[in-house]
């Protein structure tokens, strides 16, 4: 008694797999758990081994086929026995009307694979021999018999490449005709190339026009080169994405007058030596002023979650650092708390750290506030993103030139700018505005901040 | 009246532009100087092949005994020869002639001008009459070569240095011909005149003849020619000419030979000279118009065909060419290619060729593969041609296992040819070719028997 082997159904969602490898051919012997076939879906691959011992009587798909689940696949027998009655039965489409022809077609062609396998099964048996494998339909396999035409010529557009009706038909009207060599190069490609007319003798595709496009696509590819994406730029992407779609974050800008700040690093630099202190940057003295001027806009230091906001006693200040395998926020932990200096040194330490690749994975996170600094990139405002659920990030701006009114006559002064993104969801914009204009404030005074 | 094309030059290029482009729909004129048909009808392919004939029947006649035909007294009657040529030349020009006029061209005598660019178009003159043109096709054709020897201005004042035009009418066989240049024209009137009865002497600069042809084959026929008592004196330069005297060079020694004449046949170049490309601003490539590949010059409207774009200097290329112009002139997506053109030597035996050579693919690093049968794989060679020595040679693309270059030597070759260039046109496979049937007996069949030793 002759068994069917049915595509099996490997997974709940599964509709259909694809027969990547036969390892058994018709008028083999196999026994009961040799494999008869490998099978891929969309997530895994399988083999498939016989269940019962005997002769491969008949094998209905090819390797490259996809088949719906449950269909049969093949039937293992007793070496000559009858199995007609297992054998598919005969579909009659030849009564069905032509629109509707057409309509098949374009299911094949679009999504529909189930429809293709159903057909595709019935021509089994009649597949056309030659040389170069063809799949065709059996609608385009009539029709192209009917016009003499060589299905060899054709490239199909159905699913896997497979030849269908609408390409005979499309191949009538309008070609490309392939010049012998020219197909036999096609076919061998991997991957079909899109040819509407040739350059050779009636329109033929020659093979030198196959080179021509092949040495376009090369051209085309060779102006890029595939980067994987390592983890740390998944992440960075993740967030950003994440950022601008779950928040209502908004930018402000304002610029202060720097002359105080710069004059005093300036003293700074000078005295280095003498009075021991680190080498204080501009971005120190900023982080300073925000950790000092965030004590005041508390509403500012702060996490907003789905129904509540968290409230920041202590200023933790994310600090942007830009390194080889991208951007990293380390954390400055109470920043309120410590002097210029101490700021200075464990922002030191923490860019040290991030750009040798050796930072505590806990002294990335636990930021209530962050500030990212372009300036010295000559950036004059930009929109930073949120670092969620933080609700504010404080953008650093290079220098610029302005000038004011003083006493009748006009001053050249040394404007910094600052650009605040805030997530209007937990802060309205005159808080924000009023924040951003008392650090200006600060920083305009600063050697006043330094002596509260 | 403004014409939608004015075709300049009536040879192969003209003319059947002119007829293709009239026959659909374009109001065209032909301004031609000299004669219809151009060089190829009046001083080239077809005056040359009446004579090859004529001489072709002599030898036959002559060397009949081998043959079981034996006749005595032949005579070749040069100037009966000559008579036949002419009326076969008169015939030729005026079906040319009557064709256009049934396509409805306007013919106008005269050398054509190109003046300028007005509004309605280019404007065109000859001596009588001014034209206005909405497109042109330059198709002016070519001149020989003659370059300059010491002495040869006189000598071709004195009537003895003479190119294929004076030598097709020549009343009378020189007892003594040097050929200076031993390619396509010089070796067929080297043919011709060894069998008219000329002692021939071939002086060529390079180490071979034939021009670009297959080296074997070019021994081939070297050797054939050889045994017929045709001098070859090869990588020799004609240094001077001085009346009846040719000097050459040859391995750094000087010699000199006697001839009764001198013909010079180094080859072509493209008549543009007189035509006032300049004032449309044509570009102009190594003397010759510079067209792309669908025949278009830089100036738009303006097409050139045939020799005078220096391609290939050969009818049929010229009449595709002309093809292709008129095409792209109406619109429709044409491009001329040059891989599959072939090229004859109507010499005894024939030479033709298409494709590729074993020189131009090796210096194109194409990956070849080359078979070379004898022609006395053919039956109806071997009846034929007793003694022949004839080869083909078959290249293929390795890569893809299709044909890309034919040479042949032997009779009929010149007929089969096409064929082989057909194989090249479709790039047909070995294992397509092998399917195809040829007629038995044939020398065509020698083609089939080279696929199967590939």
């Amino acid at each position: 008694m002759a068994t069917i082997v049915k595509m099996p159904k490997v997974g709940l969602s599964e509709e259909s797999a694809i027969i990547s490898r036969w390892h058994m051919k018709k008028g083999d012997v196999v026994k009961k758990g040799e494999t008869l076939f490998t099978i891929e879906t969309d997530k895994s691959a399988f083999d498939i081994e016989a269940e019962a011992d005997g002769t491969i009587l008949e094998i209905f798909f090819d390797e490259g086929d996809e088949v719906r689940v449950l269909t049969d696949v093949c039937i293992i027998g007793e070496h000559g026995e009858d199995i007609t009655d297992l054998m598919p039965k005969q579909q009659d489409s030849e009564e069905r009307p032509e629109t509707e022809e057409r309509k098949d077609e374009q299911l094949i062609e679009t999504t529909d694979n189930c429809q293709d396998i159903d057909v595709l099964s019935e021509s089994k048996q009649t597949d056309i021999e030659s040389d170069a494998r063809i799949k065709i339909s059996p609608r385009a396999k009539r029709l192209a018999e009917k016009s003499g035409i060589d299905p060899r010529s054709i490239v199909g557009t159905g699913p896997q490449g497979r030849i269908i009706e609408r390409n005979i038909i499309n191949f009538m009207e309008k070609g490309p005709v392939f010049t012998p060599a020219a197909l036999s190069e096609h076919q061998e490609k991997e991957e079909r190339l899109y040819i509407t007319s040739g350059s050779g003798i009636g329109g033929r595709v020659t093979t030198k026009d196959l080179a021509q496009i092949q040495s376009q696509v090369e051209e085309e590819i060779e102006d890029f080169e595939e980067v994987p994406l390592s983890n740390i730029r998944k992440i960075i992407a993740r967030n950003m994405l994440e950022s601008l779609a779950n928040t209502a974050q908004l930018t402000i800008h304002t610029s202060f007058d720097a002359t105080e700040v710069l004059s005093y690093r300036e003293k700074i630099k000078n005295n280095r030596e003498s009075s021991e202190l680190n080498n204080i940057t501009i971005n120190d003295i900023i982080l300073y002023a925000v950790s000092r001027t965030l004590m005041k806009h508390k509403s500012l230091n702060a996490h907003m979650l789905k129904d509540k906001l968290l409230i920041y006693n202590d200023v933790n200040l994310g600090v942007a650092v830009d390194t080889d395998r991208g951007l990293m926020v380390p954390t400055v932990f109470k920043a309120n708390r410590m002097s210029l200096n101490e700021i200075s040194e464990v922002v030191k330490g923490l860019v040290d750290d991030c750009r040798r690749g050796a930072i505590n994975p806990d002294l990335l996170k636990g930021g209530t506030f962050t500030v990212t600094n372009l300036g010295s990139l000559g950036v004059e405002a930009f929109t930073p993103i949120l670092n969620p659920p933080q609700v504010a990030i404080l953008g650093v701006n290079s220098i610029t030139y302005k000038v004011k009114p003083i006493d009748g006559d006009f001053k050249y002064y040394p404007a910094m700018g600052l650009s605040l993104t805030f997530d209007h969801r937990a802060v309205d914009g005159a808080p924000a505005a009023r924040f951003l204009k008392e650090l200006a404030n600060n920083l305009e005074n600063f050697t006043l901040l330094l002596a509260k | 009246m403004v014409y939608d094309l004015i075709v300049i030059g009536g040879g192969p290029a003209g003319y059947l532009g002119a007829i293709r482009a009239s026959s659909e729909g374009l109001k065209t004129l032909l301004i031609e100087s000299k004669s219809l048909g151009g060089v190829c009808l009046n001083e080239g392919c077809i005056p040359t092949k009446t004579l090859l004939n004529s001489a072709k029947i002599y030898d036959k006649a002559r060397y009949g005994k081998r043959y079981g035909v034996i006749a005595d007294d032949i005579i070749l009657d040069h100037k009966a020869v000559l008579k036949r040529k002419d009326k076969a030349v008169r015939l030729l020009v005026s079906g040319v002639k009557s064709q256009l006029k049934n396509s409805n061209v306007d013919i106008a005598e005269g050398f054509g001008k190109i003046l300028g660019k007005k509004d309605e178009g280019y404007v065109v003159k000859t001596d009588e009459d001014t034209f206005i043109g909405k497109m042109v096709l330059i198709a002016t054709g070519s001149n020989p070569i003659v370059p300059s020897i010491p002495g040869i201005d006189e000598a071709i004042k004195q009537n003895i240095v003479l190119t294929n035009r004076e030598i097709l009418a020549l009343s009378q066989i020189p007892e003594t011909l040097v050929i200076v240049g031993g390619g396509i024209i010089g070796l067929e009137m080297a043919s011709y005149f060894n069998s008219a009865g000329s002692k021939v002497m071939v002086i060529e600069m390079l180490d071979h003849v034939g021009g670009n042809i297959d080296r074997e084959i070019s021994k081939i026929l070297m050797k054939n020619y050889e045994q017929k008592g045709i001098d070859f004196k090869l990588n020799s330069k004609v240094v001077a000419i001085d009346g009846n005297k040719v000097f050459y060079e040859s391995d750094g020694k000087r010699f000199s030979t006697d001839a009764e004449k001198i013909l010079i046949s180094v080859g072509r170049k493209p008549n543009i000279s007189e035509l006032s490309l300049e004032n449309i601003g044509v570009e102009v490539i190594n003397g010759a118009a510079k067209t792309d590949e669908t025949g278009k010059t830089n100036v738009p409207g303006v097409y050139a065909a045939g020799d005078v774009n220096g391609y290939s200097m050969l009818a049929h290329t010229a009449y595709r060419e002309a093809e292709v112009c008129v095409n792209n002139m109406l619109g429709k997506k044409d491009v001329m290619r040059y891989h599959a053109v072939p090229s004859v030597i109507y010499t005894d035996p024939e030479v033709a060729s298409v494709g590729e050579t074993e020189e131009s693919a090796r210096s194109k690093g194409i990956e070849y593969g080359a078979t070379s049968v004898s022609m006395r794989y053919s039956g109806r060679y071997v009846a034929e041609n007793d003694g022949g020595d004839g080869i083909c040679k078959v290249l293929i693309d390795k890569r893809h296992g299709k044909i890309i270059g034919v040479h042949m030597i032997g009779n009929s070759s010149s007929e089969i040819i096409y064929g082989a260039a057909l194989m090249i046109e479709a790039e047909m496979r070995v294992r397509d070719i092998k399917e195809l049937i040829f007629p038995h007996p044939t020398v065509s069949e020698i083609l089939r028997e080279a696929m199967f030793t590939l």
